[in-house]
């Protein structure tokens, strides 16, 4: 496991000083992959700022079809779509970084200690089990209940959201790492480490921890697609984010009911615009797993 | 294949404390040794299902210290602050809530294990009554679920693994690929506006029965099987349009999964050695499909845990979506009225099925493949 990261990082090294030389085309071309993400970003920042329309304001008559004035039509409320649509990606991005970086770097702590000290006797060993067994736990319990029926205890705002799903889905990065570490913690550098009388928690940072956290890694863009798709999941149920606050998931819960009657607009466009960012959040994936292999 | 040998020091052997009981019981020695070593070979069934009841007992416990932590009192909250003085007092007592932690903690472990899961604050009514005739409803709708996207998935993932290079493997590879990734609520919205709002091929998503039909006599609780031991057609045909739609959302955003599962398992195998031995001895091709499914069986069947525990997010989706009225759609309504007894009561449930169907997989893939079995005393 040594070999490849010191691979990488030669590499991104070769890259950067030949995108230097070589102009920025062929750096672009090798990084198009995170374009869409980058774009994703970039709406989050300024959506808010180019809507059209007060966003949380009646601004015209309840569902009316796409028009000049409404791009995307209205919804039941009288709300206007684009600009309800545009409003929401800053919320539902920010959950989704949010949840990625709690459930990765609390997945990543938890699966260390479960892995590297799960078999030890001792009250390390046991606070070690029992952090591996709270893994195994919360994952026994579907993602959309467990967030429901967190969400549902302690308020519906952003704060709650973005604890729950990270909570739900923790087990996801945590158990990744434990199988990673049980699977370093052997290697021949740690042995060597520890004989030459290094403390555990420099092991555990220095040796164990940089050497198993790549795949982990790999996997957080996949954990912001889950974040997307869970939270605008909470939201369509009632129990996320709520009125008239924009966000996909409670404009998707009121568009289900103007599909229902052949109104199209309200939910197609949350609907893209959530494909979209679990779209751009694969790319992200595929280019650091493509990166990484190679 | 990892054999998974975990130690599990706080569930005790059975099948040991006999042993020493009837070690000594001289000529029908023979006897006992032989249902004893019976006995010990399916000791792992035994550590699996008492796993399953210590993980149970964790979310027992749990999710009172959950309800526990939700700040404010629980009974103004949900009553929308209209309980006070007098009242309030009242029914803190009639749902337990007086006395020290431990008390509540004693009486809410009592009433659980008399099956008693209290009574709703919104409706009054008693949950375990609710929750009786609404799972026997959502596992209808899972259970179908799942059988068809087994159905769809079998063909599939056969295809893709046996013509690797077609064009549409490669379009089926890249569906599995998306697994996780198709949401129940938007399949089910684009389904609700082609096939009901603008085709109108089933009837409207409201229910699960035609409000002018009478639901059949209870019998299983399973709404389709009531219908048709009454006799009913006009019931159960009722029953099963209204359930098509939710089981196309179900098969098209959860097919993905298992085909993803099916291919992973099959990849692994195809190549193995075992299947260049059946071909190099002049198997036919059916028998060496044959085998190369039976070896990836039990990675597949370790998988359903999982998806059921996907699915049962995915009903609570449905239910609210189509008005199907089983446990998830309790559970909606439940937060709604911010019903937290009621929510912590599903919470009880809802971890108790996942347990009993990781159970069973577990058991069903111990079954498939002995090398899967948790053997911590078996002698190799």
């Amino acid at each position: 496991m040594v070999m490849p990261t010191l691979k990488s990082t030669s590499e991104t090294d070769v890259d950067r000083s030949a995108g230097r030389s070589a102009g920025a085309v062929a750096g672009l071309r090798r990084h198009a992959a995170l374009i869409p993400f980058g774009i994703l970003l970039l709406f989050a920042v300024i959506g808010p700022i180019v809507a059209p329309q007060p966003a949380t304001e009646v601004v015209g008559t309840p569902s009316t079809a796409p028009s000049g004035d409404h791009w995307f039509g209205t919804d039941s409320n009288g709300f206007d779509v684009f600009s309800r649509t545009l409003t929401a990606f800053r919320l539902d991005i920010l959950i989704a970084i949010a949840v990625t970086l709690l459930a990765t770097v609390v997945g990543m702590a938890i699966g260390a200690i479960a892995g590297m000290y799960g078999s030890r006797g001792g009250l390390l060993g046991v606070i070690a089990g029992t952090l591996g067994r709270t893994i195994d736990l919360v994952q026994a319990l579907p993602v959309m209940i467990g967030g429901l029926v967190i969400v549902s205890f302690f308020g519906r705002n952003e704060v709650v959201v973005s604890i729950a799903l990270a909570l739900v889905l923790m087990p996801f990065q945590g158990r990744l790492m434990r199988t990673e570490v049980l699977r370093t913690r052997n290697d021949g550098y740690v042995t060597a480490a520890r004989m030459s009388g290094e403390s555990e928690i420099r092991i555990l940072f220095r040796h164990v921890i940089p050497n198993s956290c790549a795949p982990v890694l790999e996997n957080a863009s996949a954990i912001f697609g889950m974040a997307i798709i869970f939270c605008a999941g909470l939201g369509f149920l009632g129990v996320g984010i709520p009125l008239p606050t924009a966000e996909w998931g409670n404009m998707l819960a009121d568009g289900a009911a103007d599909a229902a009657v052949g109104r199209w607009w309200p939910a197609l466009f949350p609907v893209l615009a959530l494909a979209y960012s679990v779209w751009a959040a694969s790319k992200v994936t595929t280019f650091i797993s493509r990166r990484r292999r190679t | 294949m990892t054999v998974d040998i975990r130690v599990d020091t706080g569930i005790a052997d059975p099948t040991l404390v006999t042993g020493t009981a009837d070690g000594g019981t001289g000529t029908k020695g023979f006897g006992a040794q032989s249902v004893l070593s019976r006995l010990s070979e399916w000791a792992w069934v035994g550590r699996a299902a008492g796993r399953a009841i210590v993980n149970f007992l964790i979310f027992v416990v749990a999710a009172f210290f959950l309800v526990q932590l939700i700040p404010g009192d629980p009974l103004v909250s949900s009553s929308g602050g209209r309980l006070s003085g007098e009242a309030l007092g009242k029914a803190r007592e009639v749902y337990g809530l007086n006395g020290s932690l431990a008390s509540q903690f004693w009486s809410y472990l009592t009433s659980l294990f008399s099956f008693d899961l209290g009574e709703s604050i919104a409706t009054g009514r008693p949950v375990a009554e609710d929750m009786a005739t609404r799972i026997p409803a959502t596992l209808e709708l899972i259970g179908t679920g799942l059988f068809f996207a087994c159905l769809v998935a079998l063909p599939m993932s056969y295809f893709v693994v046996t013509k690797p290079t077609n064009r549409f493997s490669k379009v089926l590879r890249s569906y599995a690929s998306s697994a996780g990734a198709i949401p129940e609520y938007v399949v089910g919205i684009l389904f609700l506006f082609v096939f009901f709002a603008t085709l109108a091929w089933v009837p409207a998503p409201s229910g699960r029965l035609d409000p002018i039909l009478m639901p059949p006599a209870e019998v299983t609780g399973f709404p389709i099987l009531d219908a048709f031991i009454a006799g009913d057609a006009e019931a159960a045909n009722s029953y099963i349009s209204h359930l098509i739609l939710p089981v196309a959302v179900m098969v098209v955003s959860h097919t993905a999964i298992l085909v993803k599962s099916l291919i992973l398992a099959l990849d692994t195998e195809i190549d193995n050695p075992a299947t260049r031995f059946r071909i190099a001895s002049g198997a036919p091709r059916r028998i060496v499909i044959a085998s190369v499914y039976r070896r990836a069986l039990p990675s597949a069947v370790a998988m359903l845990g999982m998806i059921f525990g996907l699915l049962l997010g995915g009903a609570v989706v449905l239910e609210s979506l189509f008005g199907l009225g089983g446990l998830g759609q309790y559970a909606v309504d439940a937060v709604r009225a911010s019903d937290v007894f009621a929510l912590r009561s599903f919470l009880v449930v809802i971890a108790g099925l996942c347990l009993i169907v990781y159970f069973l997989t577990e058991v069903a893939t111990g079954l498939l493949d002995s090398r899967r079995r948790d053997s911590r005393n078996q002698e190799v």
